[in-house]
């Protein structure tokens, strides 16, 4: 096990260091962050003096190695927006609204998704299965925005029983519950599918046989006995999942005024605030990367045989 | 001697069937291929890219010609089908016209994505060795990414643009495609056919092209087709945020974002467009599923 921990930190160090080295240059080459951060009619002079104060005048290498040096500082510069001081703590602001929904959704999508693809199993082909296929396909070709303005359109527009915008601080949980659920939605329908065809085949096995024999109630053998090793695949997906969850944040928090990372990212785009766009999306890549090194920590803990082939 | 003539025989059979049959053939044939395709997604996707290749023709109204006295009417049958936005413009119309956007940026940013994750899975399972690890860990690398936050950001740095969509799309999504395709590289490099192309002398250009690329094609297809609907979304998320191509042209995503404003007076505004973007991804999808089905049946329950 521990020889295991040492190979997948090391193997996530590794990632960590490319995914730097992917920001920096999707940051840096692909575009030029001075026009970006300039008005267009901004004079010749104004530039020069931008492009000294970001770093950006000096060699790529000597750029690069200021960047690490602003990873391992964590000082990444100072927000351009008024007072509001260094672009970390804009951002670490912000961060617990974002833990707060992308949790929420997390749950939701689990529970629901495991919730029926557990009762899709027991009964395949059943009228529940149906309807389980149907949420699923329609999970997977529904655009988080789209979920988003249809619950607002339906829950706040004609019911009046939701908030739309703000944030827990201002709405409580009740404003809590559109926006995981469009932000879960998409991670339904994967949840689903995963957990129906891993119980089909748990179901198959010896052992739920044999606690069938030994006449255990139909509804402790698949809640219990079977949903327990079926779960473990749901784990897996988690690593790409939890990508899509930060990613969708951006657009969810957009819809519902959430005041989390993905808005501020949008906010700091349209006032051109370079130093905060750049933590944000380091910060996002960073958060990824560490919960998908946990997860496979876990996932070894959880199935012993990984150890071992890994 | 008995051989030949069982041969013969064979032959003999053969022949006078395949004239006999030839035109029930040819239909079978074509009925075997198509089987159990899906109706409802084949002719929803033919139906956007007709809309995309001829909108001028099929638009009943001008889609950025603003009419600021007919704003937000509701649909109905006499003359707006979809109802109008909220500068008068005819949403059929603009549905008609961003279909062009969506399937253009979908089967390009499919084409990039593709593109790239077949040179990636090809190096990697061809070499082998250290460069199959470094590959393998910059594609982890790249599923880590937060890709729509890194796409919001490069493209609002490269200023918004057809192209730039399209590629910054095809750059971020190539990873499926590298993954599942470098398994497939290595499965087939390993097949007596690979080896004795080997022995035979072939040049490592020639395997490549001729017996190993080939055989990609299946999964490719599948891929690719399951892929067009995740750069529809991508497409869509991006315009939404006010970074896919820019206005006055129409994109389902920039139409959504226009309806954010009118949800409590124009239900349609967003039901139409979000409607269209869900059924062409999901034909795309169930495209996928079959063309999975149909041309690897080992591998239904993926």
């Amino acid at each position: 096990m521990k020889l295991y921990i040492a190979k997948r930190l090391c193997e996530g160090g590794a990632t960590i260091w490319i995914v730097t080295l992917v920001v920096f240059a999707l940051l840096r080459i692909t575009g030029n962050p001075i026009d970006f951060l300039a008005p267009p009619d901004m004079p010749w002079t104004d530039r020069a003096y931008l492009r000294e104060a970001y770093g950006l005048d000096k060699p790529l290498w000597q750029q690069y190695v200021l960047f690490n040096k602003s990873i391992i500082t964590g000082d990444f510069g100072k927000s351009l927006r008024g007072t509001q001081g260094a672009a970390l703590d804009v951002l670490l602001e912000r961060v617990p609204a974002t833990l707060q929904l992308t949790v929420a959704a997390l749950l939701f999508s689990i529970v629901a998704g495991i919730g029926a693809g557990v009762v899709s199993a027991a009964r395949p082909d059943s009228i529940y299965d149906r309807i389980g296929k149907v949420i699923a396909i329609a999970g997977q070709s529904m655009p988080v925005f789209w979920v988003g303005l249809l619950l607002i359109l339906v829950f706040t527009v004609h019911l009046g029983w939701l908030p739309s915008a703000g944030g827990v601080d201002r709405l409580g949980l009740q404003g809590l519950i559109m926006p995981s659920i469009s932000l879960g939605w998409l991670l339904v329908a994967s949840h689903m599918r995963m957990v129906r065809s891993s119980v089909l085949d748990v179901l198959d096995s010896d052992y739920i046989k044999m606690a069938r024999v030994k006449g255990l109630p139909w509804h402790l053998v698949l809640w219990k006995h079977a949903l327990k090793n079926a779960a473990i695949p749901v784990l897996t997906l988690f690593a790409v999942n939890f990508a899509h969850l930060v990613s969708g944040a951006v657009i969810t928090e957009t819809i519902f005024a959430w005041p989390g990372i993905g808005r501020l990212l949008v906010e700091s785009i349209l006032a051109r605030d370079y130093a905060v766009v750049q933590t944000v999306v380091f910060f996002a890549a960073m958060v990824i990367v560490v919960v998908n090194i946990l997860v496979d920590l876990m996932y070894a803990w959880l199935d012993p045989r990984i150890r071992v082939a890994g | 001697m008995a051989g030949t003539r069982s041969q013969s025989g064979k032959l003999a059979l053969a022949v006078p069937l395949a004239v006999r049959g030839q035109p029930t053939l040819v239909m079978q044939r074509l009925r075997e291929t198509w089987r159990g395709v899906p109706i409802f997604s084949l002719l929803m996707l033919t139906g956007s890219i007709l809309c995309a290749l001829f909108a001028p023709l099929l638009a009943p109204y001008d889609p950025i010609k603003t009419s600021p006295a007919k704003a937000l009417v509701a649909p109905s049958l006499s003359q707006h089908l979809l109802g109008t936005d909220h500068l008068g413009r005819d949403m059929l119309s603009r549905l008609i016209y961003g279909a062009r956007i969506s399937v253009t940026v979908g089967f390009l940013a499919v084409f990039v994505a593709g593109a790239l994750g077949v040179l990636i899975a090809v190096v990697s399972g061809v070499y082998k060795g250290w460069v199959d690890r470094l590959l393998m860990r910059v594609t982890d690398a790249f599923l880590a990414l937060p890709y729509l936050m890194i796409a919001v950001t490069v493209i609002s740095i490269l200023k918004p643009s057809m192209m730039n969509v399209i590629l910054v799309i095809g750059l971020l999504r190539w990873m499926d495609y590298a993954r599942v395709l470098r398994g497939e590289v290595l499965r087939l490099i390993e097949m007596d056919f690979v080896r004795l192309a080997i022995v035979a002398g072939c040049t490592r250009r020639r395997i490549i092209m001729r017996h190993i690329f080939p055989n990609m094609v299946n999964t490719l297809l599948v891929l690719t087709s399951l892929g067009v609907g995740a750069g529809v979304i991508a497409e869509a998320g991006l315009s939404f945020l006010g970074l896919g191509v820019p206005r006055p042209l129409p994109s389902w995503g920039t139409m959504l974002a226009e309806s954010q404003k009118y949800l409590y007076t124009a239900w349609w505004l967003p039901l139409i467009p979000g409607l269209a973007i869900s059924l062409l991804v999901m034909s795309s999808n169930l495209m996928g599923d079959w063309l999975r089905d149909r041309l690897d049946p080992t591998r239904r329950q993926l």
